[in-house]
């Protein structure tokens, strides 16, 4: 490496003055509802912003350096957002506190008149209004946080890189973008503006992975991602015709206050619209069968990775679920929506084994954590099918639990996965400069060198410290090691959906042993992943040359490493969980703060010594296999001792002297075998598609060009080449020459002579 | 006394003669001296009506159609000199700027 860059810190001056914003509000008169929607509406102020002075100034010296190509603008507007979030989640928390749910109209958007024939019969009124609960203020304060810090990452991943140079305004502006559709589509209080948000998160994800468009890999990725979402969109769409159908309104107000509208609604007509509402979930959150978009997703920079699969996107599909489950609870519709519950858990159990299946073959860093978002994904997607039955059935009180579990799960992942994604960007972002500040000037063949490629790393735990601690938290998270983070969710999502299975939903053994199991495959995957990362002799010259640099990427992983490793307990003390499905009747860490001692060890019981031994046996299988086969396997045969005279942090040697001693299995022929070869092709799913689309949609692609080349073009060309001949015939008359031009008016005198004398 | 008859089929011949000349006719003088012709026709024909109706008005006419003329016929030739003078040719053929 060359030049080490300069701390920087002085710049972050403009975006820490931002956290005074509330405070400003507040001596203004406003309070912090009354603010809410500025969450959205900063960053759509920002983003035009940032462009257009992005194109303006671009290449100036003071816009690359001071203001970071926009990075700190986007910073900025993002400090804002992350402190009223915090402010309104502090007015909510407070004892006296307002109420959940509808706080008004912000605006109203379109009035329009609804005739019966043609009697006027009523008017109604699309507003933008804000709904606020206990699920929205979670999924808001963990985009807000986590936007906030990966675009921090960001601005150190982004801006050193030469490849970006005076294009990152466009970058920023899309980010900031992204993250206001998602502010928006959390806050947002009818499903139409819920929708309307999440197709601009559809736009920038398709804008942001295809950020490096001259790369026709990455082109083709953004198109994929954009095309497979809008499969499940269409069917969303359809599906929230058919709601207002139903209830004449999309307001949640209106559709949660009385779901069954007077007894006008019944259980099974709201089957059909949720049911399509969930496969445009499906697509959003990259489930079976419409996940193929997230690997290619990998395509865009690691910072979009991150954004995508931690932040924004993948939980939107996730929130929409987690808001029909008011329509799975009311009493009325008792045991009506059973069968499409069942569904989610299914399509959640099938999707997480597959996941980590091809996880486990996966060599590309980014693309063994795409497939693990996949696979937790599903495991919430399991968590709210089991807790959709339960309420659908009448278990009120374990349809909270399984509910509080599944989003305590979205908190967890996103804030490990967040991390794991910067981790790994970190990783790729050292490898690519040692790459070329050893390969600078020669001309070996290097140019094919993947800094993506596992197989390139190993070792590296000694060279970057931060970012292998980072890493081990954020994937013990991910694995559920027993205290960490993910683990208290997942031992609730497990637990319930074999609950599930004790409580008469026989259809839900198979994705309760196929959560069970993925487990145990989560603990091997995502620790291969580290040990080829960091662990065992160096595989490539390049990590000879690897260091951390630059504050921008370090601190973010900082911070979420303390988050990670702290969040999930203090949480799961502080009855999150259950402050998420029942915030009514839930004091949220009012009794951690109170009795500290109880609190904990009633947690600690809950999780490790249940009551029935249905669960008791459950969260034991799953933590035996989850902590401790799976990352067994993994150490045999990816683990292994430093290189001589290296020596990692205290944090992570032990893991590495662990996986040093318990010797090495060669997998060999199973690595060879049919079976990993169908993994190394996502067991030809892609494939499939593509045959499919290539015999059905091509062919009818092709007839279509075929009529609308020769058809519909036909006819406008006819027209221009028939224009054009007249012309060339009519232009040989005019040779320009007088006397031709006389005899014209002659002959034409004469013609109109011949006929006036006629009509006389 | 002339039948005006014979006057007016003696104009009209005149003007065929010059019509006919304008079209076939490439020296841009010719073609002037056609339009003389052409001209001078339908003055014929005044100055016959106006001896056989004994009217005025004929007389009139056709002096000023001859006052006219000669003015037409100054401007013509200022072009054609214009004409050679940039071009060095006033043959009707080679100028063909209406086209353009």
């Amino acid at each position: 490496m060359g030049e080490h860059s300069k701390p920087e810190w002085n710049l972050l001056l403009p975006v820490g003055l931002m956290v005074l914003f509330p405070f400003i509000r507040s001596q203004l008169g406003f309070d912090a509802i009354n603010s809410a929607f500025l969450i959205a509406a900063v960053p759509l102020v920002v983003f035009p912003a940032i462009l257009i002075l992005g194109q303006i100034y671009k290449g100036e010296e003071w816009w690359k350096h001071q203001l970071k190509e926009g990075g700190i603008i986007a910073l900025a507007a993002l400090a804002i957002t992350l402190s009223l979030t915090v402010w309104l989640i502090v007015e909510f928390l407070g004892h006296h506190g307002p109420d959940f749910g509808s706080q008004g109209v912000i605006f109203d958007w379109i009035q329009f008149e609804i005739f019966d024939g043609a009697a006027l019969i009523g008017t109604s009124t699309l507003s933008f209004g804000l709904w606020i609960d206990s699920v929205s203020l979670t999924v808001l304060f963990v985009a807000a946080f986590l936007c906030f810090l990966i675009c921090w990452f960001a601005i150190g991943y982004m801006t050193t890189d030469p490849i970006n140079e005076d294009r990152n305004h466009r970058f920023f502006a899309e980010f900031v973008l992204f993250s206001m559709g998602m502010f928006g589509m959390v806050l947002a209080d009818s499903f139409l503006w819920l929708f309307i948000f999440w197709e601009i998160m559809g736009l920038c994800s398709y804008l942001l992975i295809g950020f490096y468009w001259e790369k026709p890999s990455a082109a083709a990725a953004a198109k994929k991602a954009f095309l497979t979402t809008r499969v499940g969109d269409v069917f969303l769409m359809v599906g929230l015709f058919m709601l207002y159908d139903l209830y004449h309104s999309l307001e949640f107000a209106v559709i949660f206050g009385d779901p069954t509208l007077g007894g006008a609604v019944h259980g099974t007509d709201l089957q059909w619209p949720l049911f399509l509402m969930f496969i445009g979930c499906v697509g959003k959150s990259a489930q079976f069968p419409l996940h193929v978009w997230l690997p290619d997703a990998m395509e865009g920079p690691t910072p979009v990775s991150a954004l995508i699969h931690a932040a924004t996107m993948v939980n939107a599909g996730l929130y929409l679920v987690a808001r029909m489950f008011p329509l799975f609870s009311e009493h009325h519709f008792e045991g009506d929506l059973s069968d499409l519950a069942m569904l989610i858990a299914w399509i959640g159990g099938i999707t997480a084994c597959m996941a980590a299946f091809i996880a486990f073959v996966a060599n590309d860093i980014k693309r063994v954590l795409a497939y693990s978002t996949m696979s937790q994904l599903a495991y919430i997607f399991t968590g709210l099918g089991a807790a959709c039955w339960f309420a659908n059935q009448g278990y009120h009180h374990l349809s909270i639990v399984a509910f509080g579990a599944a989003l305590f799960h979205l908190f967890n992942h996103a804030m490990a996965k967040g991390m794991l994604f910067m981790a790994s960007g970190s990783v790729i972002h050292e490898m690519h400069h040692a790459h070329d500040h050893v390969h600078l000037y020669d001309d070996d063949g290097h140019h094919d060198f993947d800094p993506q490629d596992m197989r390139n790393m190993g070792g590296l735990a000694s060279k970057m410290p931060i970012t292998s601690i980072a890493m081990m938290l954020g994937s013990m998270s991910i694995i559920g090691i027993p205290l960490i983070g993910g683990f208290w969710s997942k031992e609730g999502i497990v637990g319930q959906t074999w609950n599930v299975y004790a409580h008469g939903g026989e259809m839900i053994l198979f994705p309760a042993i196929l959560v069970l199991a993925t487990a145990g495959m989560t603990g091997f995957y995502m620790s291969r992943m580290w040990f080829m990362t960091f662990a065992g002799k160096p595989k490539s010259d390049v990590v000879e040359h690897v260091h951390e640099d630059t504050q921008w990427i370090k601190t973010p992983l900082v911070v979420l490493s303390i988050v990670t490793a702290f969040s999930g307990f203090i949480l799961a003390c502080g009855e999150f969980a259950h402050w998420l499905g029942d915030p009514d009747h839930t004091h949220f860490m009012t009794h951690l703060i109170e009795h500290p001692g109880d609190a904990i060890l009633h947690e600690l019981e809950i999780a490790f010594l249940p009551d029935e031994n249905l669960l008791k046996i459950v969260g034991w299988t799953a933590i035996l296999l989850s902590a401790g086969v799976g990352p067994f396997i993994a150490a045999r045969m990816h683990g292994g001792k430093l290189a001589d005279g290296e020596e990692a942090t205290p944090l992570t040697n032990w893991l590495i002297s662990y996986s040093g001693s318990v010797g090495h299995t060669d997998v060999g022929e199973l690595a060879t075998g049919g079976f990993a070869t169908a993994l190394h092709n996502r067991l030809y799913i892609d494939d499939a598609y593509e045959w499919v689309i290539s015999r059905t949609l091509m062919p009818l692609a092709a007839i279509c060009a075929w009529i609308d080349k020769n058809w519909v073009d036909g006819v406008i060309k006819g027209i221009e080449s028939g224009s054009q001949s007249t012309s060339t015939w009519l232009r040989q008359f005019t040779t320009g020459r007088a006397s031709d031009y006389l005899l014209m008016a002659t002959v034409g005198m004469l013609i109109i002579v011949g006929i006036l004398w006629g009509v006389a | 006394m002339i039948e005006p008859s014979w006057i007016a089929g003696l104009g009209a011949f005149l003007f065929c003669i010059g019509l006919i000349g304008v079209f076939t006719r490439k020296n841009a003088i010719i073609v002037l001296m056609c339009i003389e012709i052409m001209l001078n026709a339908v003055n014929l024909n005044f100055v016959a009506g106006a001896s056989h109706w004994e009217n005025i008005d004929g007389w009139v006419f056709t002096s000023i159609a001859i006052a006219i003329a000669a003015a037409e016929v100054a401007v013509g030739l200022a072009i054609f000199l214009a004409l050679y003078s940039q071009r060095g040719t006033i043959s009707l053929d080679e100028v063909t700027l209406l086209k353009h």
